[in-house]
């Protein structure tokens, strides 16, 4: 009861003579609180009824939910950041959770510590304690009400998103129904669907990009052996001519010049340690490491090892030829691309990074490049590229957003990266930040992959044909 | 509509220490808060019901 009362009063105060505002949830929250107190003094008048103690649980339990929903908006900023001044270094939607928590602790003891003869002694009169609390209460309640009768005004006005400080001056006082605006969902912004690139256009002519060149495919090869899945990317690493394929299922072969002898194969444990999902893109870090990420940014690398630890290497690998180490795993933090998932990576050994390129969603309508540093696997940079000069956007609300990057590969300081929608090779200037040039690559059925072959770039596909292009360098 | 919640907590309350035979209306006014509460809540996070992180 004090901590119910005590912390509306509290904030009522702050409210009035510091001038702090709460916000359209901090007064939910503070008004829950309020309401628990209230059936407190309820429990006081006419005894611990059973409807009383049930009210207060559903109160504390929906007051443990607005704190938990209230935080999330804030828990993931960075230190001491968040909304309105801290109390106790704690931001006060923290401090509602807590207080409900508390409150719904309370109950469970005072329950637990009520005698069966005890109702005997309720229903009377209060006593001058009694009657004290539900002065107090009224107190508490009537400057709260003036409070939020300044703040969010009359019926039909709610709270605020972003109140203004408390002023008695009228033409300071904000009325709005502006949190009413914006389209209901159940998750907002967090609204992703699983990527889909089998869903894209591969028409070219459909594109954002206007009057590109055409890129035609000059051969067709073949990776040469059977996988234990689509595949869902294809590197190669520059020195051995080796090459790295991976499938959605979770599967890692080291292959031949060929791109048809094994010579490794392991197959990852994607619940061990890390939520990993489908594998989407691999690259070679050096000649002897591999790099491979899952749509979801989670990441492992592998190493070519005789000497492999069979008893270490059990929980990480469900299948394996017992020649591989895994020398980490864990996941790609990124700030643009936060709620985007990934079908690529490759590594620029100038800036010694590996580099991802999200995929855009209804949501989020952006092409981010996220660059991680090899030293400590963290983000590097990020950027949205610009436009170059000699590219057009076909008419109003086309943009880059549209490509679905399924494959990149770095080389020269750009990165090609081949897009399943409509069927185009984005050539991005790492530098400068910008899509340098663009191609249309007509012919290709769901590119997953793309690796580098000295002057020329191999667009693997989900079925394991490669499609072999020139590479341009504009 | 804050403000309008806070004046029925105040009826609720005066109720109990005036009236305490009404405890009808009372509880019935407090169950209407309750609702009210929760309602500015959702209208508040209509955009987002789910809190927005990862889950």
């Amino acid at each position: 009861m004090i901590i119910l009362i005590g912390v509306p009063g509290v904030a009522a105060w702050l409210g009035v003579v510091q001038g702090e505002s709460p916000c359209i949830l901090c007064w939910a929250q503070r008004t829950s609180m309020v309401l628990i107190a209230l059936v407190g003094l309820f429990i006081l008048r006419y005894g611990p009824r059973p409807r009383y103690i049930g009210l207060a649980v559903l109160l504390g339990t929906w007051g443990v939910f607005m704190g938990l929903r209230h935080s999330a908006l804030h828990l993931a900023r960075d230190v001491g950041q968040g909304f309105a001044a801290p109390i106790f270094g704690v931001h006060t939607y923290v401090w509602a959770w807590v207080v409900h928590w508390i409150s719904l602790a309370v109950i469970g003891a005072l329950l637990l510590l009520l005698r069966d003869t005890s109702a005997e002694n309720w229903g009377r009169a209060p006593g001058p304690a009694g009657r004290f609390a539900m002065g107090l209460f009224m107190l508490v309640v009537g400057a709260n009400a003036f409070q939020a009768l300044v703040s969010t005004g009359p019926p039909p006005f709610i709270g605020q998103a972003d109140p203004v400080r408390f002023a008695l001056n009228p033409r300071r006082w904000v009325w709005s129904l502006e949190e009413l605006r914006g389209r209901i969902s159940l998750r907002g912004s967090w609204t992703i669907p699983e990527p889909d690139p089998a869903a894209a256009d591969p028409d070219p002519a459909h594109g954002p990009l206007v009057d590109l060149p055409a890129l035609p495919v000059v051969s067709w090869e073949r990776v040469g052996t059977s996988l234990d899945g689509r595949l869902s990317d294809l590197a190669r690493d520059p020195v051995s001519g080796r090459f790295l394929a991976v499938t959605e299922r979770y599967g890692v072969y080291l292959l031949d010049s060929a791109a048809s002898g094994v010579l490794h194969h392991v197959v990852l444990d994607h619940g061990f340690s890390i939520d990993l999902s489908p594998l989407a893109g691999a690259a070679f870090v050096g000649s002897d490491t591999l790099a491979v990420v899952s749509t979801n940014k989670s990441y492992v690398l592998l190493r070519p090892d005789p000497q492999a630890d069979a008893d270490l290497m059990w929980r990480r690998f469900s299948e394996t030829d017992g020649a591989v180490t895994e020398l980490r795993r864990s996941r790609f933090a990124t700030v643009r691309a936060r709620q985007m998932y990934v079908m690529s990576l490759a590594y620029d050994p100038t800036a010694d990074e590996l580099i991802t390129v999200a995929l855009p969603s209804p949501r989020h309508r952006r092409l981010v490049v996220s660059r991680f540093a090899r030293s400590d696997f963290l983000l590097a940079s990020e950027f949205e590229p610009r436009l170059g000069a000699g590219l057009t956007l076909g008419g109003e609300g086309r943009s880059l957003a549209e490509y679905v990057v399924t494959g990149a590969v770095a080389a020269d300081g750009l990165l090609y990266a081949i897009s399943a929608a409509y069927s185009t090779l984005l050539v991005i200037d790492l530098r400068e930040r910008l899509v340098r040039a663009a191609y249309a690559v007509p012919g290709l059925e769901q590119p997953t992959g793309l690796a580098a072959r000295g002057p020329q770039l191999l667009a693997a596909q989900a079925d394991g044909r490669i499609a072999v292009l020139r590479r341009p360098t504009p | 509509m804050e403000f309008l919640n806070f004046l029925l907590i105040l009826w609720t309350a005066w109720l109990l220490w005036r009236r305490p035979e009404r405890e009808r209306l009372a509880f019935g006014l407090l169950v209407v808060s309750c609702v009210l509460m929760a309602l500015l809540f959702l209208v508040g996070t209509h955009t987002s019901f789910v809190p927005g992180v990862n889950l």
